[in-house]
């Protein structure tokens, strides 16, 4: 049986290490909160916006629309190389949060690789980038302390890199995988193809012959291009933003269950304490009671 | 005279969604009226002004920055970067309106020759509501 003095350090450290989870939940539960309330209300736009987007390319796809052979609405039969773009959170003890989506990315790679494509990999977020660095995975660029504090400036920044080399010609596909904010409980993983805007959703033979495009044939080039930086750079920004929904739900929820582990953990301690101390006083007793017997 | 529904999106959330007898946007060919009924159409809009003709016949004025617009036949769909909205219950608030809305001029001055006289217009909607 264990030390009376070894059991009572353990129960200390234990429950040390209970008041740590608890506050860092209690953090994660008012930093969820703002992040909700951020990502629901761009939820909308973001909806929206890709409504737009996907009626126009299936418009253009239907129709070939004024012979419009635009990059970013056709698909590549062969692509050579492809943007991939994860975001992971910056800071660990969120559970499984940050594994998935680099599992999600590292099955992307293998099977763009298996097809001989080269990839591309941007990063975002300090776990995946020292994930990736450690396993010796080349990595195109990183950004760190951008997941964690969203911010428009940046993330266009960072994505417009990807727009023009698509433009270029030098990328043929754009992903971002992140792990998006689904309930208070559970995240939700999206691979999502930015580039070349998918067409397949939209049904060609739905359309209300009265609804046209209203875009000038001279620039119509330059009316879709901007429409489309648009885009790509906003749905950027919002899968930073729905990243840190559901990193700080992800990191509520760990934190809770690792309060419960060490509440349960404090409870088998003590059980176990008392027993020791019990055997001790019984010991002690029978050495007493034998001592009196010998005197007499 | 029948209505049309009006939304108006950014990316902080709506800022303006109800029935409402015309809307005039600023179109990147120039500005245009929307009446109900209109017949559908997709485009991108200019940094500018949005005035907005509710049922009771005020108007209502947002300024944006950069955006795009789908028009259907019943409802006038407005994705917007940054807006605006002039309005306010009181002296105050109309002032804070104000200041915000150039505070967003100034952020889009650069690129835009057109942009003084949203200024101008944006101030002279801000004076009617004074």
């Amino acid at each position: 049986m264990a030390n009376l003095k070894d059991i009572q350090r353990k129960i200390k450290s234990v429950s040390s290490t209970q008041k740590t989870t608890r506050a860092m939940k209690l953090v994660s539960t008012a930093k969820l909160r703002r992040a909700e309330e951020l990502a629901k209300r761009s939820r909308l736009y973001a909806e929206k916006l890709n409504q737009v987007i996907a009626e126009i390319a299936g418009r253009i796809d239907c129709h070939k629309v004024g012979g419009i052979n635009n990059r970013f609405f056709a698909k590549t039969e062969n692509p050579q190389m492809v943007d991939v773009i994860f975001v992971t959170a910056d800071k660990g003890l969120c559970g499984g949060f940050n594994i998935q989506t680099i599992k999600a990315v590292k099955k992307l790679i293998a099977e763009y690789q298996a097809k001989n494509v080269k990839v591309r990999l941007r990063g975002i977020g300090k776990k995946g980038v020292e994930y990736f660095k450690f396993n010796e995975v080349e990595m195109f660029d990183e950004v760190i302390n951008l997941s964690s504090k969203p911010d428009k400036v940046r993330s266009d920044e960072f994505i417009l890199t990807s727009i023009e080399d698509f433009k270029d010609g030098k990328i043929d596909a754009l992903h971002i995988v992140y792990n998006g904010y689904k309930s208070m409980i559970t995240q939700e993983l999206h691979v999502t193809t930015v580039l070349p805007v998918d067409t397949a959703e939209y049904d060609c033979n739905k359309t209300q012959p009265q609804s046209m495009l209203e875009i000038e044939a001279q620039d119509e080039e330059r009316v879709l291009d901007s429409l489309i930086s648009k885009y790509v750079s906003y749905n950027m920004y919002y899968s930073l933003i729905d990243s840190v929904a559901a990193e700080h739900s992800a990191r509520m929820q760990a934190m809770d269950t690792a309060t419960n582990n060490a509440k349960e953990m404090v409870k088998s301690l003590k059980v176990e304490f008392n027993k020791a101390r019990q055997a001790a006083i019984t010991t002690e007793l029978i050495e007493i009671i034998s001592g009196v017997e010998s005197m007499k | 005279m029948d209505k049309l529904k009006l939304e108006i999106l950014t990316p902080n959330g709506k800022i303006f969604s109800g029935d409402v007898m015309s809307v005039t946007l600023p179109g990147e060919e120039g500005e245009f009226g929307v009446l109900a009924h209109h017949a559908s159409l997709t485009t991108l809009l200019d940094a500018g002004v949005i005035d907005i003709e509710k049922e009771d016949k005020s108007v209502e004025s947002v300024l944006i920055n950069w955006g795009v617009v789908q028009v259907d036949e019943e409802k006038v769909i407005v994705l917007v970067e940054g807006a605006v909205a002039i309005r306010g219950e009181s002296e105050s608030a109309v002032v804070k309106a104000l200041e915000d809305a150039q505070k967003l001029i100034a952020d889009i001055a650069d690129s835009n020759p057109a942009i003084a006289a949203v200024s101008a217009r944006i101030e002279s909607a801000a004076h009617k509501l004074l």
